[in-house]
């Protein structure tokens, strides 16, 4: 694997818009040409160079390795829409690294910002540290966000996270998160996503879910009302066929979404409650 | 004795809150150009009119802070002042916007696309939450006028308009008489839902009683109550289950709801995740019965403010044009989140007062940079201002369009001049567009 290398020579006042790094943008150019590459800083369009000490060279995407030190939580957008190749980050990054990626792999050596991972179609997104809110999300007003991949952190989470993940079993789609443990409203309007925490979630994990497991390993701050305890389990199945052992206790839901309605039960011919939707709670 | 020569102006549009009543009339000192009397507006609305009398809190010419104190200027200094600021500025800040007209509006939408800058309405601090929720599921709304003749249940869910929108329950929602309510308070099923014992909930027919930031777990199990879904719980959010399930019954057999939302659902914890629900919650009633919901818009033209940015932009507040063209994320561009961040580094205030509302951390930061404050009267904000140009009434002092709560425009009256040498904000905002223009070389 080749590598490119970029230092942040001086942390940035205004926030600096770099959605150019990425492998698919450095890829068959001279780090002069590199250097050139035009990014936003405010309203002003500034050189890549006039921000990084760059260094290395690439030529085929997915053989790309750009690694990125310094202090970047004014530095948004890295890895945006990268298709390929390899990011790793040493340091705190800002908002919207690797938002719609579609393969690849971005690393974080630090906390993410808002919006990591946003809306992310495939590819691996890993955090080493925390992350902000709407981690995986749904941009506003779009009703499919994360699609596929995988993304992991290793600590906290924040709100909102993975709100309208859309997985689906027929398209092979799974998208999945791992994270230390997690805020408020995990999995909203969730349609198929996998989510395992590692530890404790906050209040309304789950709402609205249609279909999907959230599998919560810690405690809950509380359940919504909305949520029927079925029993104790041993084992679960995830959507993507991957097994889970230990003691949980299962919960059907989101039981409040009207869309859950479209069953007829067969032996009754009465529009069924159940619900698709499953929360994992350790015993 | 001295004699007094009075005009009365009739039909005049009350320019405060989002009930943007249509029906005062002021009486005008011919000679002095001051209003004398006010009928049919409520107490705050009333106030505003006498507040552009002349006093000491009025602004009669531009001013400019030098060596710490405002000292008056002329037009065209103080333009020039403040489009230099604008035009250095990497990251400008436009914002407010809420308490003017709509043609004033237009203009910050094209200062700020000149300026690459960012562009933001109070909406931001207010009722953005269900700006995000209508973008998520859609909105059942409908006009005022739908609500007063046919709504048979009313809710007030985390509003006061007692307080808040005192003719709101007078014109449209709870006393007055409808087509279809020819009884008038009689007619209608009144129910609030806040934690606090409001002066609403004290007129009201069920008062429920939710516990602080736990509204969305009572929408939604009223929402899975409604589904026929048997709950594990046997409270929720301080509510019992059977008072839950009581709820539900009245919800459906009702004729048609409404439910009348304010910042109790869009500003406690949940956020546009409560309107959200409470949108679904709507929605699904509709199986049952005929169901709408409408936000309780608080300043008079915020609900303008959102129109205007829209169609111009495509986004109703929050947006970013620093890259050339709109974009848009609360969170990211909203103005509380900047200021906190300290991400802009000048700012122009139109018909706001931040400094009053915003989040200590963000108003220092505001004051850390150039400030430019449009205003008729003195503000925290516009006291701290390096520059103040001093704007007219919209609404007393120029006419102008003004989008009620339900989004129906209506046009704003002149009632009397604007003293000094104020203009109108829309002027004012053409003024700084051309000398914006002037020194970027356009
Ligand atoms: S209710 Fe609102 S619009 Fe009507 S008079 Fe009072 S303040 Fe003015």
């Amino acid at each position: 694997m080749v590598e490119i290398k970029l230092k942040l020579k001086k942390k940035p006042e205004l926030p600096l818009e770099a959605d150019i790094i990425t492998p698919d943008n450095f890829v068959g150019k001279s780090v002069a040409d590199i250097k050139k590459l035009e990014l936003y800083y405010g309203k002003e369009v500034v050189k890549l160079g006039d921000f990084f000490d760059i260094s290395g060279k690439s030529t085929d995407i997915n053989d790309t390795k750009i690694i990125i030190d310094g202090d970047l939580s004014n530095v948004k957008r890295i890895g945006e829409n990268m298709s390929g190749g390899e990011i790793t980050i040493n340091g705190n990054v800002g908002m919207h690294v690797g938002s719609q990626m579609k393969g690849g792999k971005v690393t974080v050596n630090g906390n993410a910002d808002d919006w990591a991972g946003a809306m992310l179609q495939g590819g691996e997104l890993e955090i080493n540290g925390d992350a902000g809110h709407y981690v995986g999300a749904a941009y506003r007003g779009f009703w499919q966000g994360m699609k596929n991949g995988t993304i992991k952190v290793k600590g906290k989470v924040g709100n909102e996270t993975l709100a309208w993940v859309n997985g689906s079993k027929p398209g092979k789609r799974f998208p999945k998160l791992i994270c230390g443990s997690a805020g408020a409203f995990l999995g909203i309007h969730s349609h198929g996503g996998i989510i395992i925490v590692e530890g404790d979630c906050d209040r309304c994990a789950g709402a609205d879910q249609i279909r999907g497991a959230i599998v919560v390993k810690g405690k809950v701050t509380k359940i919504l009302p909305s949520y029927k305890k079925i029993g104790e389990v041993g084992e679960i199945e995830l959507p993507n066929g991957e097994k889970l052992t230990g003691k949980f206790i299962e919960y059907s839901g989101d039981h409040s979404v009207d869309k859950n309605h479209s069953k007829i039960d067969k032996k009754t011919g009465e529009i069924s409650k159940s619900s698709n939707g499953r929360l994992y709670i350790a015993a | 004795m001295v004699e007094r020569k009075i005009k009365t102006v009739y039909d005049v549009v009350c320019p405060f809150c989002g009930t943007l009543c249509d029906d005062l009339e002021v009486d005008i000192d011919i000679k002095e150009d001051s209003v004398i009397e006010v009928r049919n507006g409520c107490q705050i609305g009333t106030k505003k009119f006498f507040s552009s009398n002349p006093s000491g809190h009025r602004y009669l010419k531009p001013r400019i802070k030098a060596n710490g104190e405002h000292k008056e200027v002329s037009w065209d200094e103080a333009l020039d002042a403040a489009a230099d600021i604008l035009v250095k500025a990497k990251r400008p800040l436009l914002y407010g916007f809420s308490s003017t007209e709509c043609e004033a509006q237009s203009k910050g939408v094209e200062l700020a696309e000149i300026l690459g800058a960012i562009l933001d309405n109070t909406a931001s601090v207010c009722h953005g939450p269900s700006l995000l929720a209508i973008q998520d599921v859609g909105a059942p709304l409908s006009t005022l006028g739908e609500y007063k003749n046919r709504a048979d249940l009313v809710i007030f869910w985390g509003s006061n308009p007692v307080h808040a929108h005192p003719r709101h329950l007078g014109r449209y929602s709870e006393f007055v008489r409808g087509y279809f309510r020819k009884d008038g308070r009689n007619d209608r099923f009144i129910i609030v839902v806040d934690p606090r014992n409001t002066h609403t909930a004290q007129i009201a027919d069920l008062y429920i009683q939710v516990k602080p930031n736990e509204d969305y777990e009572l929408i939604n199990a009223i929402r899975a109550t409604l589904r026929g879904v048997e709950l594990d719980a046997k409270e929720v959010s301080g509510v019992s289950i059977e008072k839950i399930r009581e709820l539900v019954e009245m919800l459906k057999l009702c004729n048609f709801g409404v439910i009348f939302f304010g910042m109790g659902l869009t500003q406690t914890l949940a956020h546009h995740r409560n309107i959200d629900a409470a949108i679904c919650l709507t929605r699904e009633l509709n199986d049952h019965t005929k169901f709408l919901l409408e936000p309780m818009r608080g300043h008079y033209n915020v609900t303008g403010a959102n129109q205007v940015f829209t169609w111009n932009t495509g986004y109703a507040y929050s947006i970013d044009f620093s890259r050339g063209y709109p974009r848009y994320n609360p969170g990211e561009f909203s103005s509380v989140d900047l200021l906190i961040k300290d991400e802009v580094d000048s700012s122009l205030i139109v018909a706001s007062d931040p400094a009053s509302n915003f989040p200590a951390a963000a108003v220092k930061n505001l004051f850390k940079h150039p400030l430019i404050s449009i205003e008729p009267h003195e503000t925290p904000t516009s006291a701290f201002a390096d520059v103040v140009l001093p704007a007219a009434f919209a609404g007393i002092e120029c006419e102008g369009t003004a989008y009620r709560m339900d989004k129906v425009p209506l046009r704003l009256r002149k009632v009397k001049e604007a003293p000094g040498e104020c203009l109108s904000d829309k002027d004012i905002l053409e003024k700084l567009i051309e000398k914006v223009k002037e020194k970027l070389g356009e």
